[in-house]
């Protein structure tokens, strides 16, 4: 059988093919990227299609999350402060109905009381971030003003509702407690309490004071409850921020394998072209020249 | 019995066989390297004996002409693989420019729609910060242009494909013409019978290259060469050509006609014909629907979860999303309705703290829409059947083009100039022409001292 007398076509074409691999590799190699093209690898870039979306929620999830965990210790803190000034009132109370306290006494310690009030008002008034940490869903305005109208002396300019913030894909975490559920609670109000108190303070009337000073008690308990809540969001919080941790390193790993070059492979595929292409050049230099033309004597 | 003159006869003939074969063998070393060229090969006979009074003497030899050197089958068969690989070739071409939108670039549709879901998270988390809702609307904005600019890229590489329709049908006329002249040429040739290898070189040239232009069947029949479309329609009957049409559509492409009006666009296959005819009427298309459903959906699922809540002024929320009605456009058309940033539907109960609707906004991102799929995993998969008949479109034509080496080589085995093989030849019948010029010339002398003999005068 006759052989191909034109080796030209197929030379060209595995001249063609190793420059190919050559710059494919190489574009991985400068790039860092195995897949710039969905064509590159239809299933890759579609899974990191979700991917891109996911690490982008995962990053503003986690900043959502230390945001909150930083309210929610605030809050905390808040109650704390103010469980130790009602435990600063009640040694007070406990004073003041103890029979041996003068009238002017009583009164010395019933402005106290009023001062623990202001300043659990002022507590009670903290804000975060812009924001008031028990103004309930409110804004704008201080979640406790004075008021002389009101029995306790101020009134609760805030909302009954609370707002979540977003950790996760359709995981919404409640993070704080409206004021008037934390403090001015209709069966057990921290202000009402301590408002009493020093009204009893004033009148002088022992019995009043001790039943002032026990509301004022079971107030610290009732405080205790709402502290619950907030380990209760921290702790979710916490074990949110670990989960979310350990997405980033998932989705960073994903990425890498969907689309990353490993550089060791790619940098030893790089060089296995070059010499393949250097091989491919050097055997076709080789062969195109041979001919029989080069054998004969020219004619004389 | 033969005499001197009859050896001279002889001598001649040898001459004229030499020297056509050296003809043909300067002419495939001159044609070595032209496309299409098939080499040339000397037909020789021997002629009958003579036989006289008891003796036998050769009768010398018949230059019977000179014969291309070809083999039909593998031509029908490297313009079927041709037409297949033009196919994919741009199909593939076609598609490059459309991928580009769907690459990671900062402005394609996952990336914005990762910025529009992260900016709604970051809502959440300060509902009342007029920077975290005017994010939310510039990202949203981002991504109704991005759905656009992925729209107008498709469409545009479905106009150049409409481009190129009529621009293949104009030059496929234009072959079809040049083959039916040649076939008329190459039958008066043949009746002739002078050598028609150059004629039909070049018409074999024209038809591998009608058939980078459109999917075509070669047959022969008494009135000469016939080539039709892979449906049947007539493009070339012996010497008569037919032209193709071009007509715009209902759906405002160009539709192909034959020569009697009848639309064969849908049943075009092979070529650059039948590839950007795929492109336009299937492969785009068919993106083009996947991006407005997803379009469509998205925004009626998100613009319903504004529904539920109340904006920043406590008015019940209103459209965020404006899309067209129905799918057809919805991914040019969609755009954002809200013009300030205090329109988004944050509160749940009108209250102007309330971050409670967020999380609705939020679960229209990632609750299935009536597809059945996320928005996200809807335009994974989208990105999925462009990248995968990209990367099809091009491996058909690697797998394609290697099959097309094969054949060429088999082709180039069989009609191809060896250099090698000439110079041989070139010896080989340089010997021959120099003994039968030597034969002549013997003769001669011959004559001469035949012509001598008995006479004193030399002649």
């Amino acid at each position: 059988m006759r052989v191909n007398p034109n080796t030209v076509p197929d030379i060209l074409a595995d001249i063609n093919q190793s420059q190919g691999t050559l710059n494919t590799l190489l574009q991985e190699v400068s790039t860092g990227k195995s897949v710039s093209v969905p064509s590159d690898n239809p299933s890759a870039s579609a899974q990191m299609v979700q991917n891109t979306i996911e690490s982008a929620d995962v990053d503003q999830y986690t900043q959502n999350v230390s945001t909150t965990l930083n309210a929610v210790q605030s809050a905390s803190s808040v109650l704390s402060s103010v469980v130790s000034s009602l435990t600063q009132a009640v040694s007070l109370g406990t004073e003041g109905a103890n029979g041996t306290t003068s009238a002017s006494n009583q009164q010395a310690l019933a402005e106290q009381v009023q001062g623990i009030l202001a300043n659990v008002v002022s507590e009670a008034n903290t804000s975060f971030a812009g924001s008031y940490l028990f103004g309930g869903t409110g804004t704008g305005k201080a979640p406790y003003t004075a008021d002389p109208t009101s029995p306790t002396g101020y009134t609760y300019n805030g909302t009954n509702d609370s707002n979540s913030v977003e950790v996760g894909d359709n995981l919404n975490v409640q993070f704080s407690l409206p004021g008037s559920q934390v403090f001015s609670n209709s069966s057990n109000s921290v202000m009402g309490a301590l408002s009493s108190l020093a009204t009893a303070l004033q009148s002088g009337s022992t019995s009043s004071i001790s039943s002032a000073t026990s509301a004022v008690t079971s107030a610290i308990s009732y405080l205790g409850q709402q502290q619950a809540f907030y380990s209760s969001a921290q702790g979710q919080l916490n074990s949110q921020e670990t989960t979310l941790q350990q997405d980033t390193v998932t989705l960073t790993t994903q990425a890498t394998n969907l689309i990353g070059v490993n550089e060791a492979t790619a940098a030893t595929e790089l060089s296995q072209a070059e010499t393949d292409n250097s091989a491919v050049l050097a055997a076709a230099a080789k062969v195109l020249p041979q001919n029989l033309l080069n054998y004969l004597s020219t004619p004389s | 019995m033969g005499g001197l003159t009859t050896s001279l006869l002889v001598g001649l003939q040898a001459l004229e066989a030499s020297q056509a074969a050296l003809d043909a063998t300067s002419n495939n070393i001159a044609n070595a390297n032209t496309p299409g060229y098939t080499r040339e090969v000397v037909q020789l006979s021997e002629n009958a004996e003579n036989e006289s009074a008891g003796t036998v003497t050769g009768g010398g030899v018949t230059l019977d002409g000179i014969q291309s050197v070809r083999d039909e089958l593998l031509n029908l068969q490297i313009q079927q693989q041709t037409s297949l690989q033009s196919s994919a070739d741009t199909q593939s071409s076609s598609l490059q420019p459309i991928q580009q939108y769907f690459a990671s670039s900062g402005n394609d549709i996952a990336t914005t729609l990762s910025s529009f879901s992260s900016s709604l998270a970051q809502l959440s988390a300060s509902p009342s910060s007029s920077a975290a809702q005017q994010s939310v609307l510039s990202a949203g904005q981002n991504l109704a242009q991005s759905f656009n600019t992925t729209a107008n890229g498709l469409t545009s590489a479905q106009t150049s494909a409409d481009q190129q329709v009529t621009q293949t049908v104009a030059q496929i006329n234009s072959l079809t013409q040049q083959i039916a002249q040649l076939n008329s040429q190459l039958s008066s040739t043949s009746a002739t019978s002078e050598n028609g290898g150059a004629i039909e070189d070049q018409r074999d040239q024209l038809v591998q290259q009608l058939s980078t232009l459109t999917g075509i069947d070669v047959s022969q029949s008494s009135s000469g060469e016939v080539i039709t479309t892979g449906n049947g329609s007539p493009l070339v009957i012996g010497s008569q050509s037919f032209s193709l049409q071009t007509a715009t559509g209902t759906d405002g492409f160009q539709q192909v006609l034959d020569s009697n009006g009848n639309n064969i666009t849908s049943s075009i296959q092979g070529g650059q014909l039948g590839g950007a005819i795929q492109v336009r009427d299937q492969v785009i298309p068919g993106f083009l629907n996947s991006l407005n459903t997803l379009a469509s959906q998205f925004a009626t699922a998100f613009n319903a979860a504004q529904a539920k809540g109340y904006d920043s002024n406590g008015k019940a929320g209103q459209n965020f999303f404006t899309v067209p009605p129905g799918t057809a456009g919805a991914a040019a058309g969609i755009g954002v309705a809200l013009t300030s940033p205090s329109q988004i539907a944050i509160s749940s109960d009108g209250s102007a703290g309330s971050n409670g609707n967020v999380a609705n906004l939020s679960a229209a991102l990632t609750n299935a829409l009536p597809s059945g799929q996320t928005p996200a995993n809807a335009y994974a998969n989208i990105v999925f059947q462009v990248g995968n008949a990209a990367s099809n479109a091009s491996a058909e034509s690697t797998a394609v083009g290697q099959n097309i080496l094969q054949l060429t080589n088999q082709q180039s085995a069989v009609s191809g100039v060896s250099i090698d093989e000439e110079t041989t030849n070139l010896i080989r019948y340089q010997t021959a022409y120099e003994a039968a010029a030597r034969i002549v010339s013997t003769i001669q002398a011959l004559s001469t001292v035949t012509l001598d003999m008995g006479s004193t005068q030399s002649y």
